[in-house]
């Protein structure tokens, strides 16, 4: 028994790793409007809201999307990449998400280019500094997972475990909770991941980018927090 | 796809001050009343009607509005738009606009109201120039129910796309599902009824217009929840949870009030409603 050298699954963890400077840990995505209303207060509280961003926020628009392009990359349609960066970029309406979750794209994809020798990464970066495109962590990473020949589900499984993973973290310091609190909600949410997987290759591109109510108020009224801990 | 239940098309154009129609179609259970012009302005309402009293199992509307360069619309409808249950397929309305550079669409429609097993699609799709100005709003409501349940429609989809000089800049997709979703629960409609959504987009939108907005319409209040922010481009969303379509519409009524005051220095017209 050998470890295969051909399974870059590895390669992949380590943009999951929540060390991985993307920026990550300075956004909540509306979580810190709900912590500030006392609404998310524990485990419990932060479980469901967890559930609730990862099924009917994320999944609709990063989810997807790491699908979509998935399929795109393997069909050369740079097109389609590209359109989808707009599309992810101007279906988030709060203004602080959008333009943190461009800022963690365009962090990613200057670190990755410097591990990874790939025409597109450039490609991406060139667009974004023409104003072109704008640049999504969701991109990025589908791009690294389909170069390293990790399965499209695998990939997008990937991408949302670290964006639970980091917000759990996020959680854990700003609720606050315990670490073993937080070691239990990640285990809670691997087969719920697995399930939001499943989901995301069921959906039709026309699903994409629906949005909860609740879940966007929160991230427009973050504007409007006074003391704050994250970005948005 | 063709078949459609009601149709609607309507071309404006301005002539000498005056904002006038090019070509007026319809057929269907879609019309469209007599332009109205509320003051000397030359600004034009028209108010769409829907003849057959509710959309229905399959019925699909189709409208199409094109403003030309300097032409100033206001566009309503006689009442609300009721959807009724939908047994076999939703009712669809799909809704094209165009704006040329300088023209102004204020797109204000009565509420949606969603009944017992109700299924409804709508999309808007906005094409509009640079320098054009477009306002919209909609509320989306739950109808009676026989049982007295808050939410008994089944689903109700909304999607807005606008593309300005053919560039996606805006994409809003709601999809509210009572019947597989804990509807009242945290993140989704959180212990309200109603939701309202307006979309501005104008050269003219600042940061500082948009702060002053929030702090006329934000208030500490059980009655609403309010979002705003800025788009992409020059202009913002707002979002509002309520319980009292009322409430909504006095809060989307100031803010058009204070829009309008400081980007055509005139307060907008009442619509009037038999």
């Amino acid at each position: 028994m050998g470890i295969a050298m051909t399974d870059h699954t590895l390669s992949l963890f380590q943009l999951c790793d929540s060390n991985f400077p993307t920026g990550a840990f300075s956004h909540s995505y509306g979580l810190e409007s709900y912590i500030q209303e006392d609404q998310v207060h524990d485990q419990a509280t932060f479980s469901e809201w967890l559930h609730v961003y990862l099924n009917e926020q994320l999944v609709y628009a990063d989810g997807l999307a790491s699908h979509i392009i998935y399929e795109a990359l393997e069909n050369e349609d740079f097109q389609k990449v590209w359109k989808i960066d707009r599309m992810l970029t101007v279906q988030n309406l709060p203004r602080e998400t959008r333009e943190g979750t461009q800022r963690m794209g365009e962090r990613m994809l200057n670190l990755v280019e410097s591990l990874y020798d790939m025409p597109i990464l450039l490609q991406y970066k060139k667009r974004i500094k023409e104003k072109q495109s704008f640049g999504h962590p969701a991109i990025v990473f589908t791009m690294i997972g389909h170069h390293l020949g990790v399965p499209q589900s695998t990939t997008t499984l990937y991408y949302l475990y670290s964006t639970v993973s980091s917000l759990v973290q996020n959680a854990v310091r700003a609720i606050p909770l315990g670490q073993t609190s937080g070691q239990k909600i990640i285990q809670e949410f691997q087969g719920i991941l697995v399930a939001a997987t499943e989901k995301i290759q069921n959906l039709d591109n026309e699903d994409f980018g629906i949005i909860s109510p609740g879940l966007e108020l929160s991230q427009m009224k973050h504007e409007r927090v006074n003391i704050r801990i994250f970005m948005s | 796809m063709k078949d459609w239940t009601g149709e609607l098309r309507l071309d404006l154009e301005e002539r000498l001050g005056k904002t006038v129609a090019k070509n007026v179609y319809f057929q269907g259970a879609l019309k469209v009343m007599r332009p109205v012009y509320h003051d000397d302005s030359g600004q034009v309402c028209y108010y769409i009607l829907n003849p057959g009293g509710g959309y229905l199992d399959g019925d699909r509307y189709h409208l199409h509005i094109a403003l030309e360069e300097q032409a100033r619309v206001t566009l309503t409808t006689q009442s609300a738009t009721k959807v009724y249950k939908t047994p076999q397929s939703y009712a669809y309305q799909e809704t094209e606009i165009f704006l040329k550079a300088g023209s102004y669409l204020e797109y204000i429609p009565d509420p949606l109201i969603a009944y017992q097993h109700a299924r409804y699609k709508q999309k808007n799709v906005i094409h509009m120039e640079k320098g054009a100005t477009f306002l919209y709003s909609d509320i989306i409501t739950p109808g009676w129910s026989p049982n007295g349940e808050r939410f008994s429609y089944d689903k109700v989809q909304l999607i807005n796309e606008i593309y300005m000089d053919d560039e996606l800049i805006s994409f809003d997709h709601i999809k509210l599902n009572p019947a597989t979703q804990n509807i009242e629960a945290l993140g989704f409609m959180e212990g309200f009824s109603h939701l309202g959504s307006m979309m501005v987009i104008s050269e003219q939108m600042s940061p500082d217009l948009l702060d002053r907005l929030y702090h006329a319409l934000n208030s500490k209040t059980n009655a609403y929840e309010i979002g705003l922010s800025l788009l992409p481009v020059k202009g913002f969303t707002l979002r509002v949870l309520a319980n009292l379509t009322q409430t909504i519409e006095q809060l989307f009524t100031e803010c058009h009030c204070m829009i309008s005051e400081e980007w055509f220095q005139k307060r907008p017209s009442f619509l009037r409603k038999y």
